[in-house]
């Protein structure tokens, strides 16, 4: 029943390929209006009845964004929020998930619960407390107001999937690297994380992907120009006044291509830390 | 399993005990094992509690106290319980909960279903799945306000292209988010579209590790293909919805980010869920205590269910096995 061979005209229009034919286009549709969008003229993005082709294409659109808008700059500032926090998440939850996965410690089921809880946490429970406590340090508007927020949120979830991809390393090898007279940090460096490197990469597509997306926090701590990451950048564009879709969606496209291509490059990883929890149980 | 005190102590290549101090002193060795699983812990867990222990307690404090924004900071004092009256019966927050739980209800429904679809399909998929599997990463991927903005485009009234396609079919050129009902199903679709590829990815996963010879077996019993989908595909691919069931759920709850862009709440406040509620009532009405018992009751509903979901599950997945 399964895979059985099809002949002739079958073997394209059948209704597999039909079907899929359809979720390609239900997902391809809203980003082809989006990414023309961003090349049509800046008169033609609000013309009606639209166009459906854009003509003539232009690049007016993306210098707008980048000359009138300080996109460059949002994108600057969600970069280096991005990377220094999942920096600073890496680092941190390799040594806790190599703790939780691998060593003796009592009530370390209760710390993980906890965690998780904590990272399906509603963030606007927490985001007024977090704001009186970063005006009253003088955060407020700074690349750490965001860093240090989203490092907390986001290690749980890291901590989850570097414990599962520690749990399955063997033993053997760094048994042998203890009785070499490697420190635990040492045989962690150069014994145990070689064989993690799949979950390291999990874990930081998936820090990286919820730093660079991430718009509650962002809107609440940063909102001056100088430090707007760029979801609150294309949010408040245009101010109050008139909303443009052309620079709106010349910067989207901008922002949504390095994740897409991290996404494509990893998708792997991005599949399988997506799935860690159904299939660790 | 080296360290348990009856497992004999692994013994490398040249037949050297591995783990000498393991085999003379176990307890001592676990203990020590132990102890540098906490140090090895702590700068996580310190970080963590930093940032979500106390701004969580002082939420909780929030709502329970009247609560006066100063010069540098909030003053709280008394202990009352009237910022969740004020919540209760305001129509506002009762729309709110009931509008999130609708909207969670609906989404989810619809992208299980739809997602469970897909993932068939691709499964079944004889080239380009890893390429098709690609792409539905690229909706999950994206910025959600940037998705909201993508649909604000696509739903105005007076360029948009969906009442463009309205006109030519004969149905006229509505105000989608200007009107209620059509206003929250246009933003279901927005996240139906962003979010059911998630859900169909985790779904196919769960598709793929299927056991073959369950397949055979049930051909072999004579299983037509709709026997086969609900005796074998579904049961067997019960904990993954669940799994995936429960992770949307939690994230409908808390949405924030596509209605505060693609309707602002409005029309009124007929899409208001109660994260946007609450973030109004706090940074636009400056009302701190009602809006910080939202937050808190929200929050506490976010934890119950979580709870309760996990005990439900384990329970039936012990009767199973």
């Amino acid at each position: 029943m399964r895979n059985r061979s099809r002949r002739g005209w079958r073997r394209v229009f059948n209704g597999v390929n039909l079907a899929t034919l359809l979720v390609f286009l239900f997902i391809v549709t809203p980003l082809y209006w989006m990414i023309t969008a961003a090349f049509k003229t800046p008169s033609n993005v609000e013309v009606s009845p639209p166009q459906y082709f854009p003509h003539p294409l232009s690049v007016a659109n993306f210098t707008d964004a980048f000359s009138h808008y300080s996109f460059g700059r949002y994108i600057v500032n969600s970069a280096v929020v991005a990377v220094v926090s999942t920096a600073l998440v890496l680092v941190l939850g390799t040594l806790a998930g190599y703790a939780m996965g691998r060593l003796p410690m009592r009530g370390r089921f209760t710390v993980l619960v906890v965690l998780l809880m904590i990272s399906v946490f509603p963030e606007i429970a927490v985001v007024v407390p977090l704001y009186a406590l970063l005006r009253d340090i003088g955060w407020l508007n700074s690349y750490q107001a965001l860093i240090i927020p989203y490092t907390a949120f986001f290690l749980p979830f890291a901590i989850w999937i570097l414990r599962n991809y520690f749990m399955a390393v063997p033993r053997e090898m760094e048994e042998s690297a203890r009785i070499d007279g490697a420190s635990p940090l040492r045989t962690i460096w150069s014994v145990v994380l070689p064989q993690t490197l799949p979950g390291l990469f999990t874990a930081g597509v998936f820090t990286f992907t919820a730093c660079w997306t991430e718009f509650l926090m962002a809107l609440s701590f940063n909102v001056s120009e100088s430090y707007r990451t760029i979801p609150v950048g294309v949010a408040l564009f245009g101010g109050q006044f008139i909303t443009s879709y052309g620079d709106i969606f010349a910067a989207s496209v901008v922002a949504v291509v390095p994740i897409a291509i991290l996404v494509f490059i990893f998708r792997r990883n991005v599949v399988s830390g997506l799935t860690a929890g159904a299939v660790k149980g | 399993m080296s360290t348990s005190p009856v497992a004999p102590a692994p013994v490398d290549a040249i037949g050297r005990s591995a783990s000498p101090r393991a085999k003379r002193h176990p307890d001592v060795f676990r203990r020590q094992q132990a102890r540098l699983g906490w140090a090895l812990s702590a700068p996580a867990l310190v970080v963590v509690a930093a940032v979500t222990i106390f701004p969580i307690g002082y939420a909780i404090a929030m709502s329970l106290s009247n609560v006066t924004a100063t010069g540098n900071g909030f003053s709280l004092s008394g202990l009352t319980g009237s910022n969740y009256s004020i919540m209760v019966q305001a129509p506002q927050w009762r729309y709110a909960l009931f509008f999130t739980i609708l909207y969670t209800v609906v989404t989810v429904a619809v992208e299980v279903v739809l997602g469970t679809c897909i993932a068939l399909v691709l499964e079944r998929l004889a080239a380009g799945r890893g390429w098709m599997m690609a792409l539905l990463l690229v909706p999950w991927s994206m910025i959600t306000v940037i998705n909201a903005e993508l649909w604000l485009y696509i739903y105005n009234p007076v360029y948009g292209v969906l009442d463009n396609i309205f006109s030519h079919i004969g149905l006229g050129t509505p105000v989608i988010l200007g009107t209620r009902v059509p206003a929250i199903a246009a933003l279901m679709v927005a996240d139906v579209w962003k979010t059911t590829p998630f859900v169909a990815i985790i779904v196919l996963a769960g598709l793929v590790m299927i056991p073959r010879d369950y397949y055979e077996a049930a051909e072999v019993d004579g299983a037509t293909g709709w026997q086969a989908f609900w005796k074998v595909t579904l049961p067997q691919l019960r904990p993954t919805i669940a799994l995936a069931v429960l992770f949307r759920v939690l994230q409908a709850f808390g949405l924030f980010d596509l209605p505060f862009v693609l309707t602002s709440g409005g029309p009124g406040y007929s899409t208001q869920p109660l994260a946007v509620l609450a973030y109004n009532a706090m940074f636009r009405d400056l009302d701190f205590g009602p809006g910080a018992a939202v937050a808190t009751s929200t929050a506490l509903l976010v934890v119950v269910g979580c709870v309760a979901f996990i005990k439900v599950f384990r329970a039936q997945a012990g009767t199973e096995a």
